[in-house]
């Protein structure tokens, strides 16, 4: 139980508070967000809500002021209750990923001792994040009684791009449901499903290694919950480390994969998949202004063809190295690579992943030239596409997810003898 | 007279027979050494293929990064190669042991300071595979996270780095076992010296090229010529 890292004051608080309907935890990487702007911004959000309630603020900036611990009763509704308290900043070695995680079991942990019903997290950067977020997240599990609510953005054609690629595909593929971003990172959620998934994480006996990001759309589907969509808006992001790519795949998909492997003997169950209920409108997406340098990749695609097929062989099929072989020396104008083979290459790197075949750093680090190529293919087939052209180049994408499946689930179950 | 030379040889041929029957039981005990030494080699060679078949010993040596230990072994088979080894292994100590039965000065001597450098012959040996194990993980290490880096030589960083380990492994392992002296040094140091002298010349060459892209971002960003790159991972 992540209750040990809070410290004793903030304890204290939660005990005398006794119980809540609700706990919003807000994760706050770049220490910016005060703890009266978090709770303001809740009871904005609650007041609208068909029914008063009690909630407790959690953030993560490490503050914790005596104005923003004291309950503050609203003066319009006089029932609804909101309380704040702070948590440790994050370790110092801690990546963005592991942080969010943490913070995650961290809110999970009060939730669970406050015995809530409802829990909102958001750790998008707090310049987008308005009453309007918090609202959407919860509502749909106070007032409509889903256990899980995922967002939607609002987003250019070149972000969210690993949402994109993989891990939206994937979940859609694996467990049947069409959600646009499996790993949020910000949810609403049942006090059910919070419930379920702390008696995991105490069951598991290497719980601490799941990232609890990853884990929450898996085990909705998993446990059966009721699980929506709600449009929150645009969210801004952090401008792009190339240098550290390799280490965000790591990250995202080393949890997704470990995910995958826990769940398998639900997943291989699975066929085809079902669109889920959608709240709140989209915002229009404002028009994509920035160059993207697609040289760069498949410069970097070719260098990966050239000097990692000794790790690759280990990985991926023949007719798949084949391939991305001819794939390399295409020009430039021409590159272009399959939906079928990006599917594949998937599957082939979470299998690798689960046998070991090689070191796990390295097989998720080997990926980051198979993504840039990708990334490049899609730039390119992209470059003059409205909103609804890409929403149909994933919806295509995805579908090659599904149709590949049987492919996983042969290699899956018989690595040794299926291999194409 | 020739009574005195009959006796004489008499003598010295039943002194010569019983220098012979002297030896029959250490030469006696050296076969049954060596009959009982092949027999457990031979046992415990079929135990251990078996096993290592189970574990599909020749797989995982491939996925582990060694590919060339296939290569070295008879019928290409690392699960063959080991186990050659072992009971070879165990036929040489029973030939040691045989020998040290013969009541002799100089077979005892050369069995004992054969045993006292057994300790030095093993640490060599696990000083090469650590090495060995170590250096294709580095260089791994090195060759994914160059190429991620886009580094036009990120082959021949990971093959240094490779050379480097292995080089300082092979050198600690001589030293070990006593062979060579002073020259191993030299020429460790010669070596070491060149393949750093290699790799500096490598990441110089290769942060060429990071230096003037990252001088290329910013002078685009300061120019105000340069657009933001809309892409977003998350």
């Amino acid at each position: 139980m992540e209750l040990d890292a809070i410290p004793q004051p903030e304890l204290e608080q939660i005990e005398q508070m006794g119980g809540a309907d609700l706990v919003i935890g807000i994760v706050d990487l770049e220490r910016r967000v005060e703890g009266g702007t978090a709770v303001a911004m809740t009871r904005e959000a609650l007041a609208e809500l068909s029914q008063p309630l009690r909630a407790m603020v959690v953030c993560n900036n490490g503050t914790h002021g005596p104005g923003t611990a004291a309950p503050e009763a609203d003066v319009d509704k006089p029932s609804l209750t909101v309380s704040s308290c702070g948590l440790p900043l994050p370790g110092p070695a801690e990546t963005q990923q592991q942080t969010i995680s943490n913070a995650y079991r961290r809110v999970f942990a009060v939730g669970h001792k406050l015995g809530v019903r409802a829990c909102g997290v958001i750790a998008t950067p707090p310049e987008a994040v308005t009453r309007k977020w918090v609202y959407q997240l919860v509502q749909p599990v106070v007032d409509l009684g889903f256990d899980l609510v995922a967002p939607c953005y609002t987003r250019q054609k070149m972000e969210g791009l690993l949402n994109r690629s993989m891990l939206s595909p994937l979940h859609r593929a694996l467990y049947g449901e069409r959600l646009e971003n499996p790993m949020g990172p910000d949810f609403g959620l049942s006090g059910r499903l919070l419930q379920r998934i702390l008696a995991q994480d105490s069951t598991r006996q290497r719980g601490g290694e799941r990232s609890a990001l990853a884990s929450l759309a898996s085990a909705a589907a998993c446990g059966g919950f009721q699980v929506c969509e709600s449009h929150l808006g645009v969210r801004t992001h952090s401008p792009v480390d190339w240098e550290n790519l390799s280490s965000l795949l790591v990250d995202i998909l080393g949890a997704t994969f470990l995910e995958m492997e826990g769940r398998a003997a639900y997943w291989q169950n699975i066929r085809g998949s079902k669109a889920l209920p959608k709240f709140g409108l989209p915002e229009p997406a404002v028009p994509d202004t920035g160059t993207v340098d697609v040289n760069r990749m498949i410069e970097t695609f070719q260098l990966g063809t050239q000097n990692l097929q000794d790790v690759w062989g280990l990985i991926l099929p023949p007719t798949t190295s084949l391939e991305l072989r001819r794939l390399a020396r295409l020009p430039r104008d021409q590159f272009c690579l399959p939906d079928q083979v990006w599917a594949r290459i998937v599957y082939d790197f979470a299998l690798g992943h689960r046998l070991r075949t090689i070191n796990r750093d390295h097989l998720l680090r080997s990926m980051t030239p198979l993504y840039l190529g990708w990334i490049a293919s899609y730039t390119m087939e992209m470059q003059a596409a409205g909103p609804a052209e890409v929403a149909l180049r994933i919806e295509r994408l995805s579908k090659a997810y599904e149709d590949n499946k049987s492919y996983l689930l042969s290699r899956w179950r018989w690595p040794d003898r299926f291999n194409p | 007279m020739w009574d005195e030379v009959g006796q004489t040889l008499k003598l010295s041929m039943t002194k010569m027979l019983s220098q012979l029957a002297s030896l029959l039981p250490g030469i006696v005990a050296l076969m049954t050494a060596l009959f009982v030494a092949a027999l457990v080699a031979w046992a415990l060679s079929t135990m251990l293929r078996r096993s290592l078949a189970g574990f599909q010993f020749d797989r995982r040596v491939a996925q582990w990064g060694f590919p060339a230990l296939a290569e070295w072994a008879p019928s290409s088979s690392p699960t063959l190669l080991v186990t050659r080894a072992i009971g070879w292994t165990i036929v040489f100590v029973g030939f040691l042991v045989g020998i040290s039965a013969f009541d002799g000065a100089l077979p005892s001597q050369f069995v004992r300071q054969l045993f006292a450098y057994l300790p030095d012959v093993m640490t060599a040996i696990v000083v090469l595979v650590a090495g060995s194990v170590a250096a294709r993980f580095l260089a791994r290490s090195v060759l994914i996270g160059a190429v991620n880096m886009n580094l036009q030589y990120a082959r021949l960083l990971s093959v240094g780095v490779k050379w480097l380990v292995t080089v300082l492994a092979v050198t600690i392992a001589i030293e070990r076992l006593r062979i060579g002296g002073g020259i191993i040094r030299l020429a460790f140091g010669i070596l070491f010296g060149g393949i750093v002298l290699a790799l500096a010349l490598a990441v110089g060459l290769g942060s060429k090229e990071l230096v003037s892209r990252s001088l290329e971002r910013e002078a685009s960003k300061t120019s105000g010529s340069h657009l933001k790159e809309p892409v977003g991972h998350l």
